[in-house]
């Protein structure tokens, strides 16, 4: 009797879990899983308030778990979470909760919007949520909100990279409102006009252009030494 | 012809006095200095700067190159460099009079304006070498040692930065326009030497000048604005306003036309004071 009941518990435990996953996002998953490697030429267009650069090319490299890298020639500005954390965050199902609702449109897509939370507590990720086109499984915005970090929403295009769910461009949007510059090294003493929108709550956006993936060629882990 | 024999003569009396290299010497150490504790800790100064940005962003690419060594070398040195000008330029005309030279390097067939304006092309000469000798080690040696790449600058305003192409031009009108602020230095230091029978008076009293119209700059009193303009201190930074985007030309060129005015005022004044002294006693 007692092994029936710890059964049946552990039977209901299976199942809330069950209903706290999502078949969206699940298929979103595993397209994300077949992708072993990739390496693809990024252009990098940042327009951050309070930050002047211009654009900057970029080679990007990604092997399956977690190896990251991006190679450039000189300096370029991404957001703090940006390319892997979302995705490796959501390579778990086991470590969140994911629940289905109506999404909106987005480029003329019907969206379903799946809302990710961690159960893990410790985990830098509060709360994420996705829209994702179900028919094609590929994410169309993400809305990534962190500890570190604050909220940070990301749009996706595709094009020729879809079987994989890469995209052909991602456009950040962040919160630049908290930037203090240190005065000690910023300040010009020489400099009469005063600058008086460093408070202002303003949005910068980050667009990275991806071009020229090849995927699954088997890259070397020297590469990311 | 004899101009140009006495300015040669004037730069030899330079060279051969010993503290004409602590200036350099000095120059030297400083920056080996520099370039040593940002190759053993620069990546703390660098987060330090861009530590509220990355609360957000990541910079990826290397940050710490010879580039922004030599933005850094220059940011802290270029306060300091007046005082090893002065050191030398001060001592141009009261160094004679101290000496009893004075009278007889009047006796010589030149007249005593030549014999002024030999000086300060002179100073200007030693002033040129210490600059380059800035330039040469800030910023060759620096990209020796670290490599060159993209300029991270931070200014009030945020943070530019530039591409490794679009630097070079900036550095080169940067030291020529520091040049002008530290050829302003000596000229008021030999200016003040006019009026001096001793070394030290002309020195301390270019160091006190400078001091007093920085400490004048930076302070947030409406009542200095009106005079702020006017100080040579407060042009005396326009170097670094070519690593800001867009260029503001025009704020550059009032501070190079108020370095330029304040050498040519100063440069009239010693000219009258000297002709007018009285070098027989």
């Amino acid at each position: 009797m007692k092994q029936f009941i710890v059964f049946l518990f552990f039977i209901q435990i299976c199942n809330l879990h069950y209903a706290q996953q999502s078949k969206v996002l699940n298929a979103y998953v595993t397209k994300l899983n077949s992708v072993k490697d990739y390496s693809v030429n990024a252009k990098i267009v940042a327009a951050v308030p309070m930050i002047k650069i211009k654009e900057v090319n970029a080679i990007i490299y990604f092997k399956q778990k977690d190896k990251f890298k991006i190679e450039t020639k000189g300096i370029a500005v991404l957001p703090k979470q940006g390319f892997l954390d979302l995705n490796k965050f959501l390579a778990t199902p086991s470590k969140y909760m994911a629940i289905e609702s109506a999404g909106k449109e987005i480029s003329g897509v019907q969206t379903t919007m799946v809302t990710v939370i961690p159960i893990d507590e410790s985990t830098d990720v509060i709360l994420a949520k996705l829209w994702i086109d179900s028919k094609r499984n590929i994410i169309m915005t993400s809305q990534l909100t962190t500890k570190s970090s604050g909220m940070l929403t990301t749009t996706y295009a595709y094009a020729d990279q879809i079987p994989f769910g890469l995209p052909s461009s991602l456009v950040f949007e962040i919160d630049v409102k908290k930037f203090k510059m240190p005065k000690s090294v910023a300040a010009n003493i020489h400099q009469t006009n005063k600058s008086t929108n460093n408070n202002k709550d303003q949005k910068g956006k980050i667009t990275v252009y991806l071009t020229g993936y090849k995927v699954n060629k088997g890259l070397s882990d020297s590469i990311f030494k | 012809m004899m101009f140009f024999k006495n300015t040669y003569n004037e730069f030899i009396k330079i060279a051969a006095k010993p503290r004409s290299y602590i200036g350099l010497i000095a120059l030297s150490v400083l920056i080996a200095v520099i370039i040593f504790a940002m190759k053993a800790d620069g990546s703390t100064y660098i987060s330090f700067v861009t530590a509220s940005f990355e609360q957000t962003l990541s910079f990826s690419g290397d940050i710490m190159n010879g580039n922004l060594i030599a933005f850094i070398i220059l940011q802290m040195l270029i306060v300091h460099i007046p005082l090893l000008v002065a050191l030398v330029t001060g001592d141009l005309i009261s160094g004679e009079a101290n000496m009893g030279t004075i009278r007889m390097l009047a006796s010589k067939p030149i007249s005593r304006s030549q014999i002024v304006l030999s000086k300060f092309t002179a100073g200007a000469l030693y002033t040129l070498l210490l600059t380059i000798w800035l330039g040469f080690l800030s910023l060759y040696v620096a990209r020796w040692i670290f490599g060159t790449g993209d300029l991270m600058v931070l200014t009030s305003d945020g943070l530019i930065i530039h591409p490794e192409s679009d630097i070079e031009w900036r550095y080169i009108y940067g030291f020529l326009t520091a040049y002008l602020s530290l050829l302003t230095v000596s000229t008021l230091s030999i200016c003040l030497s006019a009026f001096a029978e001793n070394s030290i008076g002309p020195i301390v009293s270019t160091m006190a000048i400078i001091i007093l119209f920085t400490i004048i700059g930076t302070m947030d009193v409406t009542v200095f604005d009106t005079i702020k303009p006017y100080l040579f201190t407060t042009h005396m930074a326009a170097w670094r306003s070519y690593f800001e985007d867009p260029v503001p030309w025009d704020a550059i060129n009032e501070s190079i036309r108020i370095l330029i005015y304040h050498n040519v005022i100063l440069v009239a004044i010693a000219l009258f004071q000297f002709n007018r002294k009285d070098i027989t006693s």
